[in-house]
């Protein structure tokens, strides 16, 4: 028989942290079925690489959880006095400040869909969130190593066209789908073939798969990192681009799950984990001091919690916070 | 408190030997890495040049949490001539690379580290691990100080611990 030395548990103490990491996961939008996160299976993941299918968003700051949730009195008798409480209204949002500026973040900070600034075909019209784009890649298959989310083929006379630096964004054609676009994530939502103009790189437009590119090799372009949607898939195609554009007034509501993660200094870990948020702002900016006259400009956030119910009990929620203490810690 | 200051040091000594394996001092006769606590050397009017000198400064006691928060305040000290073959024209950017260097261990995860009992550690006694951890603030960086052809900075950080039960 083994036996192990008794050690004595040590008390708990406030967690103590600088900062707050951010990590997203999609949302199937036609479904409405949000990405679970379950803190007792996953809970002390290594901060750097998350569990798949979570997605970085980096450092956040000034993470602030509102609580809107209403607890009113039951009075009851003469003089009135309270029997009994209820919840009349559940209600929770969020607000942060993201610490880097990617296509992500950008993406999630800026309360509607975002479109891909592709680069124009030629004598194309002017246009605010970028003009009619220039014919897309095609992807070669059987000819050469196939593509990965990392790495994308398109045959060495079309990677004469793009350079190291270059951004892409890989997706389907549009071919007159409706309802919920964007491979992996869904990143717009089409009424009809006409309000797109029957733009075939309309979903290339709005997708979140994209990526830089930091090396060229054979007609194969390597990215700096894998693909949000992962390997291509059949019909996938690339075009560049130039940059990101978000529209104030825009109608479509970014929805995502969202898991924030605070580190301890002992050890331990909260979590709070929000499975459904939408965006309850406009794009905006915070602007941060630097010596005068310079400024950092970080994207500004805000959402608001939609419902899931817990399988456990059917109770209908909106976020959930764990803490995970630290080892042979007194609870 | 003497076990936080005690793994605070070592803590920093190991990280920036790692960023920086030539830089290394000698100790009463013993070459070791160019990262001492004043208080635990000979009192001496003389300054090592090319070497983080640690000074433990302030200091604030918490009472109120289930364990007395310590906080102290560490006061970093370095400076550097520069090399005479560079005639001492390289002295700014030897200052410059012990900045990076000291600001870049402080940055590195994790930022705590499992408070140690030095008292009864010698050689072949590995020091006891305590239940709490060791945690700081970033640094922050004082104005560079010209003394002739001598660069010399000050950086300050505060250092946090628990004092747990039993514990002096």
């Amino acid at each position: 028989m083994s036996t192990t030395t008794a050690q004595a548990a040590v008390a708990p103490v406030a967690p103590a942290t600088g900062r707050v990491r951010a990590y997203f996961a999609p949302v199937n939008r036609s479904a409405g079925t949000p990405t679970i996160f379950d803190p007792a299976q996953l809970g002390s993941f290594d901060l750097d690489t998350p569990p798949s299918p979570w997605a970085d968003l980096g450092w956040i700051s000034k993470f602030v959880r509102k609580c809107g949730t209403k607890v009113d009195p039951l009075r009851a008798g003469a003089p009135a006095i309270t029997v009994a409480q209820v919840r009349a209204e559940v209600e929770a949002a969020i607000s942060f400040e993201f610490e880097s500026w990617g296509k992500l973040q950008a993406t999630l900070a800026s309360g509607s869909q975002q479109t891909n600034l592709l680069t124009t075909a030629s004598s194309a019209t002017a246009n605010g969130s970028g003009g009619v784009a220039a014919a897309p890649i095609s992807l070669v298959t059987g000819s050469g190593p196939p593509s990965t989310a990392s790495s994308l083929n398109v045959g060495a006379t079309a990677a004469l066209g793009f350079s190291i630096g270059s951004l892409v964004a890989v997706d389907i054609d549009y071919t007159g789908q409706l309802g919920y676009v964007g491979t992996g994530v869904s990143t717009a939502y089409v009424q009809s073939a006409s309000a797109v103009g029957g733009d075939v790189n309309y979903i290339r437009r709005v997708t979140l798969n994209a990526g830089v590119v930091v090396g060229i090799d054979s007609g194969v372009l390597t990215l700096a990192s894998p693909l949000q949607a992962g390997t291509p898939t059949e019909g996938m195609k690339v075009s560049r681009l130039v940059g990101f554009c978000d529209r104030e007034g825009a109608s479509f509501f970014q929805e995502w799950s969202a898991l924030f993660a605070i580190e301890g200094a002992q050890g331990d870990r909260i979590l709070y984990h929000y499975p459904r948020l939408q965006t309850m702002q406009g794009s905006a900016e915070a602007v941060g001091a630097l010596a005068a006259p310079l400024e950092s400009i970080r994207l500004a956030a805000a959402f608001r919690a939609l419902p899931v119910k817990d399988a456990n009990d059917g109770e209908t929620v909106v976020c959930f916070r764990s803490y995970l203490p630290a080892a042979l810690r007194n609870v | 408190m003497q076990n936080a200051k005690d793994t605070f040091y070592t803590m920093l000594q190991g990280r920036l030997a790692m960023l920086n394996p030539s830089r290394t001092i000698v100790v009463r006769g013993v070459a070791r890495p160019g990262t001492l606590v004043e208080e635990n050397e000979l009192p001496t009017a003389s300054v090592p040049v090319d070497t983080f000198r640690l000074q433990w400064t302030k200091l604030q006691v918490n009472s109120v949490s289930p364990l007395p928060q310590v906080a102290m305040e560490c006061s970093i000290q370095y400076a550097t001539d520069g090399t005479s073959g560079q005639g001492s024209m390289d002295r700014g950017r030897l200052l410059a690379a012990m900045d990076a260097e000291l600001a870049s261990a402080l940055a590195a995860e994790p930022r705590s580290e499992q408070k140690m009992n030095y008292s009864g550690a010698s050689v072949g006694v590995a020091p006891a691990a305590m239940g709490t951890n060791v945690f700081w603030s970033d640094p922050v960086f004082g104005a560079a100080a010209v003394l002739d052809e001598r660069l010399e900075r000050t950086a300050t950080v505060q250092v946090y611990s628990h004092q747990e039960a039993g514990e002096l």
